[in-house]
């Protein structure tokens, strides 16, 4: 069932061509595709607006007799799959017109839960001055923290921007401060614990791995609900970086499976630190058993399993919606919200967990994908230095 | 009113009920399996679970909640199979310990 170094197969260089430009091309057509229209935005904050000019990034809106209604700017900020772009209007007294989402990358079913509306219609005939920013208005039940950040960062964006230019009024922005807690330590713990147990023996590294697994499942989990998803993933391809301050985590966690992949050849992150892997492996224990497939349908699967994600991901990628490559179902058991088709997912992959060992890690976690192709970049160029180190050697000789 | 309000079901059920954990005894005893009180309760707790996630399920669809009945029902159905199989190994590790304990009786 294991795959090791020598069995994976030899990618060929011209599939690495192919699988690069395919990524390089979609993520460039998603990033100059047309520009949104503001027009119909404007026309949603001021109904009588008939035309606009725009002068230093902000927009001034006139009626049909050519009076200045109000003006708007817009704002941005980074929410969990890329960044969130609002327009926020602001009459010639200094109240709030109204705001309007231009465009976001949010996975659907979070962007579901976060209050904006709510938060718009509460700041809208305020003056700009009063606005509320405190984020509890924005949050939805639970989660979605990410997206509700970029709201409210947006919303004073755009504001400032107003306020600055045309009320001479500065609205102080603030810098978010550096989030490291308790969680950010335990992943940094975690880590470091899983590289030291490669040099216990076999008891003792179980025993870690175990223990490392509680911890994941209970704080990456159910706590925290932040394993690396592919729309994460897929937003870092396209470019689109989080706030390292409020981030910290997500860095940490991306940079540990990058780093122990390439360093010790596989990931740490998914051996001692994914949650869902962990649920899989408890759920395994409970079940007691382990069926093994033909190695013809688990290669079948694995290639099945490439191709979607890469279809995935180039999808995300060209549309510029990193959150369609969202197919993963943690979202449905760490905080019991997802698609039917997540919900569905789940429901096979933990009973499949009861007699097969780690079904969703074997056969579709899209981290196996990117663990395949940072496994095979190592190795090609541990070949290439072995090569060039051989024939370095061959040269001293003659 | 339907069938499942009716009295009719309740006594069904409770005759099914009954015929159950007669049956589970006898299941036990013929694999002299040891049936303490913790284990008649975690058989309780679990068929107490399984029960609430088919109500839950059916209750939800009769209130017109189809979303909530896949979703709680897929949730709740998850943890009943895993209970049920934790709680079946737990049996049967039971049963081979007696199966064992039983040939070195008769060895003897």
């Amino acid at each position: 069932m294991k795959r090791s170094s020598r069995q994976r197969p030899k990618s060929s260089l011209l599939l690495y061509l192919f699988v690069i430009a395919a990524l390089v091309l979609s993520a460039w057509y998603g990033r100059t595709r047309s520009a949104p229209d503001i027009r119909p935005h404007l026309q949603e904050i001021y109904p009588e607006a008939a035309s606009f000019t725009v002068l230093e990034g902000v927009y001034a809106v006139l009626d049909e007799r050519g009076e200045t209604l109000g003006w708007a700017a817009s704002g941005s900020a980074n929410g969990y799959a890329g960044p969130l772009q609002l327009l926020v209007g602001i009459d010639t007294t200094g109240t709030v017109s109204g705001t309007s989402v231009i465009n976001h990358r949010e996975t659907p079913v979070f962007w579901r839960m976060v209050r904006f509306p709510e938060f718009f219609s509460e700041i809208t005939g305020t003056p700009f001055e009063k606005i509320d920013y405190s984020y509890e208005d924005v949050v939805g039940v639970t989660g979605a923290t990410r997206s509700s950040d970029a709201i409210v960062a947006s919303v004073r964006q755009a504001v400032a921007r107003v306020a600055g230019e045309r009320f001479e009024v500065t609205i102080p922005i603030p810098i978010p401060p550096w989030e490291f807690g308790f969680f950010e330590i335990m992943i940094m713990v975690l880590f470091a614990g899983a590289v030291a147990s490669r040099y216990l023996n076999r008891p003792m590294s179980q025993g870690w791995r175990w223990i490392s697994q509680v911890f994941a499942l209970v704080l990456l989990g159910f706590w925290e609900n932040s394993p690396i998803t592919l729309t994460k993933l897929t937003g870092f391809l396209a470019g689109w970086f989080p706030e390292v301050r409020t981030n910290l985590a997500i860095y940490l966690l991306v940079g540990g499976f990058v780093l122990s992949v390439l360093i010790f050849g596989r990931s740490l992150y998914c051996t001692h630190l994914c949650p869902f892997g962990a649920i899989q492996r408890f759920i395994n224990l409970i079940g007691g058993k382990s069926i093994h497939l033909p190695v013809w349908s688990v290669k079948l699967m694995r290639k099945m399993r490439d191709v979607i994600v890469f279809g995935a991901v180039v999808t995300a990628l060209a549309m510029a919606q990193p959150g369609l490559a969202h197919y993963e179902p943690f979202a449905a058991l760490f905080s019991l919200k997802g698609s039917m088709l997540q919900w569905f997912l789940l429901l096979i992959v933990l009973l499949l967990s009861l007699i097969m060992d780690r079904p969703w890690c074997n056969f579709m976690c899209p981290m196996r994908t990117g663990e395949w192709a940072l496994q095979d970049i190592r190795d090609r160029v541990a070949r290439t230095r072995r090569g060039s180190h051989e024939s370095r050697e061959r040269g001293d000789q003659t | 009113m339907s069938f499942f309000t009716s009295g009719l079901f309740w006594f069904l059920e409770g005759v099914l009920f009954c015929i159950f954990i007669l049956a589970v005894r006898a299941w036990a005893e013929d694999r002299s399996i040891p049936m303490p009180y913790w284990k008649w309760i975690s058989l309780g707790a679990w068929v107490f679970l399984a029960g609430f996630t088919l109500a839950f399920v059916g209750t939800s669809f009769g209130e017109g909640e189809p979303a909530a009945a896949i979703r709680g029902g897929i949730l709740f159905g998850i943890i009943v199979v895993i209970a049920g199989a934790g709680l079946w190994r737990l049996l049967k590790m039971e049963s081979s310990q007696g199966e064992e304990k039983l040939a070195t009786e008769t060895e003897e």
